[in-house]
């Protein structure tokens, strides 16, 4: 006959085993990453009593965690992609929090643009022109604190970029401790450990995108990016951060162990978002703003050129601002030298160039690696020319894979100023007048009266043209010209056209504007420029393009609350999944508890029962 | 499907903080009446209100062009109301020295008046703005423009006129030089002032002048010869015969030639020329000292001193009209400058409009929002504290 007492006793075994089982899945219910365990049995092999065989109780085969791969599998991507999304949307947040917050340019400049008119409303007037110098500097200032606030942005990119790969590393090694761990376990799972990895793993994935590969002795290899190894069996492999080729004070994210550079080349988690960011929205943010200033500070400037200030002098420049960076690579070996310079502000872009000498020619790259071809050969006297840029190289000779960075704006928002402090400095007035002789007989008038060379000596020497017909003319009585209708007149440097035809005989004087301290036509013509295309090929306006900048951060604002929200809800289904599977469900804990209380009171009733058998046997043979 | 329980937990959590955070957005909202309080909201509704803002402070600041321009404007009409008062006296007294009652002394008395009123007029040329800018000096504004020198006044200043910008591509003049309004002024009738010889004998006076036939006039110099008291003869430049006829002594008679015809008066003597030339342009303070020292000669009240106030008196109106035209353009620019005005009027109205539609919140959407997002939030509390209660463990006991 089977043992009733030791079945008794194995039915209690495996009740206090579901019990425990229980309490540690009750006691787990908040920690993170934990799967419910599971108690698994099975009837004992029975005993063969001739023509049937006895039970003999209960075996406790395992007591596993309840997981599904491919769930977990689906968590992890879905908390990369989340990762990314919540980073991503918080660093876009604080980018348009700063464009709409008070230092508006828009209203800088509208208020500039105001205080020009109001110099042309009354030219002579120090008050006014004090009143301009004040806006400007506001306007400049406008533009270095938007700059400055897009560098601190920047700056926080990079502190976050550092805290972010102190974080994965740590959470590799981590990994890998565990991987060893693991692999140390004999037999059974160790269901805990692998929790623990697991959470890890899920951790991690919100801080880079990363694959896992598991391998055939219960470890885990992780990868990031291309196949750059982050964890592989029980070695971890640390990312860390160093300097950029160009840019001593910018950081890209690196393997340590080989120097590989990996930032373009790695998606997802929060060192996704802040590569992304940085290069995708902040840099051409920098970009397009240190492009609206140079615009700016280029069309005042080539305006204000064009007339003279109170003292009769030609004015100078309005607004400082730095020209086109130009960085060497690090891993340059030639000594040549490249100096860049703007010559079409109206075809810049807003991305950055590579030029790069590769043993026999130099060629262009855009910031997307996409060729940009070059007019010129490089040298002073023919520089390269594309994008609105113009490229000299110097210095010694070039030796094959040099390369520059330029960048053609990004300086130029932080770095401009207002050229001039003399308030009399403000050149209001027209440097020349032209007039035509009282007794003209033909139906030409004084069109346009320009200055084409500022530095010509006699440029302030009055000058008389005189027709002999209808289309030659003599200046100061010099030598016979031929005169073409619509082409100006290019004398001692200013350049006149007429409107309508001059006939024979008729004079025209052109002399400076001399005392004209009540003169406004080069004011008129400054307020003008508020609304000159001077970008894009003369499409876009300063002010346009300050519109544009917000409403592409704007839209990347937008772009990015879009998929944070997105991403949320796939990461709350992924984990709602997994979930399903092992989490903890408290009331299906208090069942079990009881299930199992109640099997473990039964078989101690088993057990009391072989206890009265026995017993009731002793009593007989006493009897 | 099995819910894990401190998941169920969280995402009532998550639920109610997003509530809460809907409910802080609509808050903001509330807070600065604005629907888009940073670019994200609405990237194309951002950059839509920073034009608009632009649009309407460009339109703002056009308005305050239009304001200064106006002073402007008006202190010129001002004076040029002053000055044309000033040249209307001038001109009653002329007339009142051409009467033949006048002696000498009251002739000199009348130009000691007029000597007056010429300085007057000076200073009125030479009037300046509430910044101390000369308003006649063209754009030399810093120049003193009319300076009374020996022979006449100069005029400083240049030919340069002041533009304001009043709307988009709209430039208006707000002020005129004053070689135009009191310098450059032809004489004569505007197209040619009649003289008569110094040495002419007759009492013959020429009178009223004027142009009958613009086509057939050619802008040329002529003589009016009367070869005898009742005959005259016209002859150009080359000496050349155009015309001739007889001359009625008694009543008068006018003379016509080439398109133009000259009314004369009294009793020439054979032999008495007069020259007929193109209006020459002379400034109106040259008028006026022809005027005086006309009134001063001595023995005066004679045909010659008839002959030479007529031609003053064709000159003083020449300037009138001149001053006359100045106000009109000075009016028609602040009418211009008005209509402007109201046209920028209208624009703000239209780009505060416009930008109120793309930036401004509607309250009522807002707030049926704000109710709707309380209940919610309302609701997602209360399955939570329903949720929390309930557990099989309360009823294993």
């Amino acid at each position: 006959m089977a043992d009733l007492l030791s079945t008794g006793v194995s039915g209690l075994l495996a009740a206090q085993l579901g019990l425990s089982t229980t309490g540690h899945n009750v006691s787990n219910v908040n920690t993170d990453g934990y799967s419910r365990q599971q108690v698994s049995f099975a009837a004992r092999a029975p005993q063969p009593q001739g023509r049937y065989y006895v039970g003999t109780g209960v075996d406790t085969v395992a007591v596993q965690r309840a997981y599904s791969q491919h769930l977990s599998a689906a968590l992890w991507s879905a908390a990369s992609a989340q990762g990314r999304a919540n980073a991503y949307q918080a660093l876009t947040d604080q980018l348009n929090n700063q464009l709409s917050g008070s230092s508006n340019l828009q209203s800088s400049l509208d208020t500039f643009f105001g205080a020009v008119q109001d110099v042309a409303n009354a030219p002579g007037d120090a008050s006014a022109r004090g009143v301009l110098l004040a806006r400007a500097g506001a306007l400049a200032s406008t533009f270095r604190a938007l700059s400055g606030q897009f560098d601190s942005l920047g700056g926080q990119v990079q502190r976050q970029l550092t805290d972010t790969v102190d974080s994965i590393n740590s959470d590799s090694a981590a990994i890998a401790k565990l991987n060893e761990r693991i692999r140390g376990s004999t037999g059974a799972q160790p269901s805990d450990l692998l929790d623990q990895r697991d959470a890890l793993i899920k951790k991690l994935a919100g801080e880079v995108g990363i694959s896992v590969v598991a391998q055939n002795d219960g470890t885990l290899s992780v990868f990031v990016g291309n196949g750059q190894a982050l964890v592989t069996g029980t070695q971890s492999h640390p990312l860390a951060t160093a300097q950029n080729a160009y840019d001593a004070t910018r950081l890209e994210v690196i393997g340590k162990d080989d120097g590989t550079v990996l930032s373009g080349r790695i998606g997802g988690g929060t060192l996704g978002a802040l590569l992304d960011f940085r290069s995708n929205v902040l840099d051409p943010a920098q970009n397009q703003l240190g492009r609206a200033a140079l615009a700016l500070a280029d069309a005042f400037n080539a305006q204000h050129a064009q007339g003279v200030d109170l003292n009769g002098r030609l004015g100078g420049d309005f607004f400082a601002v730095a020209g086109p960076a130009v960085q060497a690579s690090s891993a340059n070996t030639g000594s040549a030298t490249v100096s860049a310079g703007v010559v079409d502000v109206g075809a810049l872009g807003d991305q950055d160039y590579l030029l790069a000498y590769d043993g026999s020619a130099w060629s262009l790259r855009d910031t997307s690696g996409a060729a940009v071809p070059m007019g010129g050969s490089g040298t002073a006297a023919d520089p390269f020319i594309a994008g609105g840029l113009s490229f000299v190289v110097a210095g010694g000779a070039a030796a094959a894979g040099d390369s520059f960075r330029i960048q053609p704006t990004r300086n130029a928002a932080s770095g401009i100023g207002v050229a001039i402090t003399d308030p009399s400095r403000i050149a209001a007035a027209a440097p020349l007048t032209g007039s035509a002789a009282g007794g003209n007989t033909g139906t030409a008038g004084v069109g346009a009266l320009t200055v084409a060379d500022g530095g010509d000596p006699d440029l302030f020497t009055a000058s008389s043209i005189v027709f002999s017909s209808t289309t030659s003319y003599s200046i100061d009585g010099g030598p016979a010209q031929t005169f073409t209708p619509g082409t100006p007149i290019v004398h001692n440097g200013w350049s006149l056209t007429l409107d309508g035809a001059p006939a024979a005989g008729d004079g025209f004087t052109v002399q400076a504007n001399a005392d004209a301290r009540g003169d406004n036509a080069n004011a008129l013509k400054l307020g003008a420029v508020a609304e000159l295309g001077v970008l894009d090929g003369g499409a876009t306006s300063v002010g346009r393009a300050y519109g544009q900048l917000v409403g592409q951060v704007g839209t990347a604002g937008a772009l990015a609350d879009d998929d944070a929200k997105t991403q949320t809800a796939v990461f709350n289904q992924a984990m709602t999944a997994q979930q399903s599977v092992a989490g903890v469900n408290i009331d299906e804990e208090a069942a079990n508890l009881v299930r199992f209380q109640q099997a473990y009171q039964a078989s101690a009733q088993v057990i009391s029962a072989a206890n009265t058998v026995f017993n009731a046997l002793l009593g007989a043979f006493k009897g | 499907m099995r819910v894990s329980t401190s998941w169920m937990q969280q995402q009532s959590v998550n639920t109610m903080m997003d509530r809460q955070a809907d409910l802080s957005d609509i808050q903001t909202q509330m807070g600065t009446g604005k629907r888009i309080n940073q670019p994200s909201d609405d990237p194309v509704g951002a950059a839509r209100a920073l034009e608009l803002t632009h649009l309407d402070a460009d339109a703002t600041q056009y308005q305050r062009n239009i304001a200064s321009a106006n002073a402007r404007l008006g202190l010129e009409d001002q004076i040029l109301g002053s000055a044309g008062d000033v040249l209307g006296r001038v001109r009653t007294l002329l007339l009142q020295g051409m009467n033949a009652s006048q002696t000498d002394e009251s002739r000199s008395d009348i130009a000691a008046e007029i000597v007056q009123l010429r300085g007057q007029l000076l200073g009125m040329a030479n009037s300046r703005d509430a910044q101390g800018d000369y308003i006649f000096a063209g754009n030399r504004t810093g120049t003193q423009p009319f300076v009374s020198q020996a022979g006449g006044v100069s005029y400083l200043g240049d030919a340069g006129q002041r533009m304001v910008a009043a709307g988009p591509g709209l430039q208006v003049a707000t002020g005129d030089p004053g070689s135009a309004v009191f310098m450059d002024i032809p004489t004569g009738n505007g197209s040619f002032a009649v003289s008569a010889a110094a040495a002419n004998a007759g009492s013959a006076v020429a009178g009223a002048t004027s142009v009958t036939d613009t086509g057939a006039w050619d802008g040329g110099s002529y003589q009016i010869t009367f070869t005898a008291a009742d005959a005259y003869e016209v002859r150009d430049g080359n000496g050349t015969l155009v015309g001739g006829g007889s001359y009625d002594t008694e009543k008068g008679g006018t003379v016509a030639f080439r398109g133009v015809q000259v009314a004369f008066s009294g009793a020439p003597a054979a032999g008495d020329r007069f020259a007929v030339v193109p209006s020459p342009k002379q400034s109106v303070f040259d008028t006026l000292d022809g005027i005086i020292a006309t009134l001063r000669q001595p023995d005066g009240g004679g045909a010659d001193m008839q002959n030479a106030l007529n031609g003053q008196l064709a000159n003083l109106d020449q300037a009138v009209g001149s001053l006359t035209r100045a106000r009109a353009a000075v009016g028609a620019r602040m009418n211009a400058l008005d209509q402007q005005g109201s046209l920028n009027d209208d624009l703000t109205l239209q780009y505060k409009t416009a930008l109120s539609n793309v930036q401004d919140l509607d309250y009522y959407d807002a707030v049926s929002r704000l109710s709707l997002q309380s209940s919610a939030l309302q609701a997602a509390q209360q399955t939570y504290s329903k949720l929390q209660t309930m557990s099989l463990f309360d009823y294993l006991r």
